[in-house]
């Protein structure tokens, strides 16, 4: 139920179902009827957000209960915005309409470090003070949880409490504590003190930060009994999770229109520039039972005639095989297709191919990451030049001619011969496909290239290191482009920019928040957008806070140095961390979970691959 | 097989999405609905579906149809229970019948057109000055950009009525395989005759055939 005065604007905006609702599924309750009214807010357009598998769960989980209310909002689009301001309409909820200000929780999902401005311009949208410390009540109560939560400085003035780890149990658990504080009468503040002792919920405000001289951290105090290590939360068992049966389905086309379902979490790969691959240990699978149910229920309450098979690697599922077989017995006959998110170059064969359909349309895509073997031992991709061939190979005989690889420029140790080396490859494939004897007729061979920036992360092995120069990238990139003699091959790259931002509010700490602020003062929002993207402007705002970015981006730390997300735990050991960037630089590469335990600290959690037999 | 025509509602949220996303909708809602529908042969196979008028984005349609293709006989009540099931709630299936007339009979729509005025009685009256013009030429966006056009002969006057801050007209325009006049095109024609910017909910009531009489 969208409110009635903006019927008016939607005659006006491009795709006026984004901000209409009225999705199968959605869940409408009584607001009399509920004690706790939740608002998740994705800080992207509608079409971005519905793709989004955690919204869903999340979603369903919390409406499980009968006395919670979960509701959804999306980013307006810049017209809707405008729209909205002239107006003064605020920001409302997908399911009732209400505004974002009448409810008890604003929730965020923090996706990439780019949507924090829209994060807060989002709460400027809905009338909702931006800092924590001008919301005195027990309301409007804004947390946050994902990826970018294992380091959310840059935020933490503005929000009450981050959620670490798997959400499905901890979210529930604070809005319980909640319900009770209202019933008990207790204050925001008692609240927060109360949640700081649940595991996995992290208070901001409860935490005194002291800076050295130079700018770096001297230390991070607990107060008010909240710990000195707040622990990520993890959920073991994987086929006993919260999993939805059904969730909204968009009226409109979104980007990933299709059931999707989670088969297992985290990853057997320690890929040393990957922050999700350390963040999500344990590695823990469903069982096939669980998935195949999983499956059927949802095709059965949405009509979709896709089922993505979703994780971060997910054809390293141990029973890939026994999977597919038993998704297969009811899928053909109800005309359901089955996808993958992401391939391996390891594991790519016709049987696979013939039994995953939907690649067909788009040409294939791998992601080898670096161009020289030194390089990709450096980051611990295990992928060799041979087995990219004889994959490709594969795919040429069974009739692809477009391959797409994926790499990065800006990685430790590399040169510019590492940088070179990712042409080479792509003409090694290109040689391939001519010399290939089953290549389809008549189709010319198309390789592109596609180089990102790399960002380094917290929780990786990469976190002491300091970004590339924007010049040394623009360097590497134009290198990349200007050496290229194959007119086979195409090269793109994006981003030194985006990139070096990035990684400024990726391993940023708390003195960012004044910089966040003033941006939304000056309206910036959808800097992962081309069209709304101003460096300049971001470059003005550091000068104007007095704040410079590249002590943040740019600088290689060393490692006595005391980081602002220390005192989050999410597992893994800091010791691991230093000793597999050291294995970097060496160039030595560190077997996968599944080929041998490398003791990185994730056992602590006592399940998924850490405790089964290998 | 055997041809089916559902006859539909298509109000509220569901006015904003456009054709290509309700073709989805409905094709996911027969899914669900495990109707014996018929499916197109080829690589891709998908449910056969054809629908008589596309309506604009933001239009609301009281009396829309498509047909569909059924393998089976089945009681066409029951079957537009279950399809109604599956579908959002502003989507809704008025029935299922058997088709009288090919889609190709369509020549007209009627429309209702609430305006919101602070002076309805005098909106009315220029609306009458405007449709008693010999032509009524508006701006019409097409692909190739602006370009000029008489409204005149596409559009009949049925009703007025005003109410407190409303003016509502109902009126007849042209709506054809051939070609269909957006009735929203009236409000152009107010603005360029009487510089007003006016704003309308739209709402198409009936398909109607050459001599007026319901689509069937
Ligand atoms: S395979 Fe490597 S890059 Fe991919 S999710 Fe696992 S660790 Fe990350
Ligand atoms: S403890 Fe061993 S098995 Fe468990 S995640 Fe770490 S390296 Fe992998």
């Amino acid at each position: 139920m969208y409110p009635k005065e903006i019927e008016k604007i939607l005659q006006k905006v491009q795709k006026p179902g984004r901000y209409v609702g009225g999705e199968i599924h959605s869940v409408i309750k009584n607001k009399d009827e509920v004690d706790v009214r939740f608002t998740f807010c994705f800080p992207d357009i509608y079409e971005i957000g519905m793709s989004h598998l955690g919204i869903k769960i999340l979603y369903g989980a919390f409406n499980q209960v009968p006395y919670f209310w979960c509701e959804r909002v999306f980013a307006p689009w810049v017209d809707m915005e405008q729209q909205m301001l002239e107006k003064k309409i605020p920001l409302y909820a997908l399911e009732s309409g209400d505004p974002v200000k009448d409810f008890d929780f604003i929730g965020f999902t923090l996706q990439y470090e780019l949507s924090y401005t829209n994060i807060l311009n989002m709460l400027k949208l809905a009338g909702i003070p931006l800092r924590s410390e001008d919301r005195h009540d027990l309301f409007n109560i804004v947390v946050a949880g994902g990826p970018c939560a294992c380091n959310p400085e840059p935020l933490a003035d503005f929000f009450d409490l981050f959620f670490l780890g798997d959400g499905e149990e901890v979210d529930i658990e604070v809005m319980e504590l909640y319900r009770q504080c209202k019933k008990e009468g207790v204050g925001k503040h008692e609240f927060l003190v109360r949640a700081a002792q649940i595991e996995g919920v992290y208070v901001p405000s409860l935490y005194n930060v002291e800076y050295n001289p130079d700018g770096t951290i001297k230390s991070y105090t607990p107060k008010e009994g909240a710990p000195a290590k707040v622990c990520k939360r993890n959920v073991n068992n994987m086929d006993g999770a919260y999993f939805p049966e059904a969730f909204p389905v968009p009226l409109i086309e979104v980007i990933h229109d299709r059931v999707s379902v989670e088969v297992l979490r985290g990853c057997i790969r320690g890929c040393r520039f990957c922050q999700a691959g350390f963040l999500y240990r344990p590695f823990r699978e469903k069982s096939i039972e669980t998935i195949d149910r999983q499956c059927r229920a949802l095709c059965a309450s949405t009509g979709y005639d896709e089922i993505s098979l979703s994780s971060l690697s997910t054809s390293d599922y141990s029973s890939l095989n026994e999977l597919l077989d038993c998704l297969h017995r009811w899928t053909e006959k109800a005309k359901v297709s089955l996808s993958l998110p992401s391939l391996r170059v390891d594991n790519f064969s016709p049987e696979l191919m013939e039994r995953v359909n939907s690649v067909r349309k788009s040409g294939l895509t791998f992601a080898p990451e670096a161009g020289s073997q030194r390089m990709r031992d450096v980051i611990n991709k295990n992928v060799t030049e041979e087995e990219l061939l004889r994959t490709v190979n594969v795919a040429f005989a069974e009739g692809w001619t477009r391959i797409k690889l994926y790499f990065m420029i800006g990685l430790p140790t590399e040169t510019i011969d590492d940088v070179l080396a990712i042409l080479e490859l792509g003409k090694k494939v290109v040689d391939a496909f001519f010399a290939n004897k089953e290549k389809p007729r008549g189709k010319p061979v198309e390789v592109s290239l596609s180089a990102a920036a790399f960002v380094p992360k917290p929780f990786t092995p990469f976190q002491w290191f300091g970004q590339d120069s924007m010049e040394l990238l623009h360097e590497k990139q134009h290198e990349l482009k200007a050496n290229n003699r194959s007119r086979r091959v195409s090269v793109s790259y994006h981003g030194a920019e985006t990139s070096f931002l990035e990684a400024v509010f990726a391993r940023g700490d708390r003195r960012l928040c004044a910089v966040l602020e003033r941006a939304i003062e000056q309206g910036f929002h959808f800097d992962s957008w081309d069209e709304c993207f101003d460096f300049a402007r971001w470059m003005e705002l550091f000068e104007l806070c007095g704040l410079d970015p590249a002590f943040y981006a740019s600088r290689a730390r060393g490692f006595d140095e005391i980081f602002p997300w220390d005192h989050l735990d999410y597992g893994v050991r800091k010791e691991f961390l230093i000793e597999e960037c050291k294995r970097a630089y060496e160039g030595k590469t560190t077997p996968n979970c599944r080929e041998k335990c490398s003791n990185c600290g994730a056992a602590c959690y006592k399940g998924g691959i850490c405790v089964e037999n290998r | 097989m055997k041809t089916v025509r559902v006859w539909f509602s298509k109000t509220g949220a569901a006015k904003y999405i456009s054709h290509l996303d309700l073709t989805r909708c409905m094709a996911r809602a027969l899914k669900l609905s495990k109707l014996p529908v018929w499916y197109t042969e080829g690589f891709n196979p998908h449910i056969y579906m054809t629908f008589a008028m596309p309506l604009s984005l933001g239009t609301e349609g009281l009396r829309e149809c498509m047909d569909i293709r059924l393998t089976e006989g089945i009681d066409l009540t029951e079957a537009a229970k279950k399809l109604a099931e599956n579908l959002p709630k502003d989507i809704a299936v008025l029935e299922i019948t058997e088709p009288v007339l090919g889609f190709d009979a369509t020549a007209y729509a009627e429309y209702e057109l609430s305006i919101n005025s602070e002076e309805p009685q005098v909106l009315a009256d220029s609306i009458d000055d405007i449709l008693s013009q010999d032509s009524i030429i508006v701006m019409k966006h097409t692909k190739k950009g602006e370009k000029e056009f008489d409204i005149k002969p596409h559009f009949t006057l049925l009703d007025k009525q005003t109410g407190p801050g409303l003016l509502r007209v109902k009126l007849r325009a042209s709506c054809s395989q051939e070609g269909s006049v957006n009735p929203a095109l009236l409000l152009e024609a107010v603005k360029r005759y009487e510089n007003v910017e006016l704003y309308a909910e739209i709402t198409r009531i009936r398909l109607l055939t050459k001599d007026f009489s319901d689509m069937r």
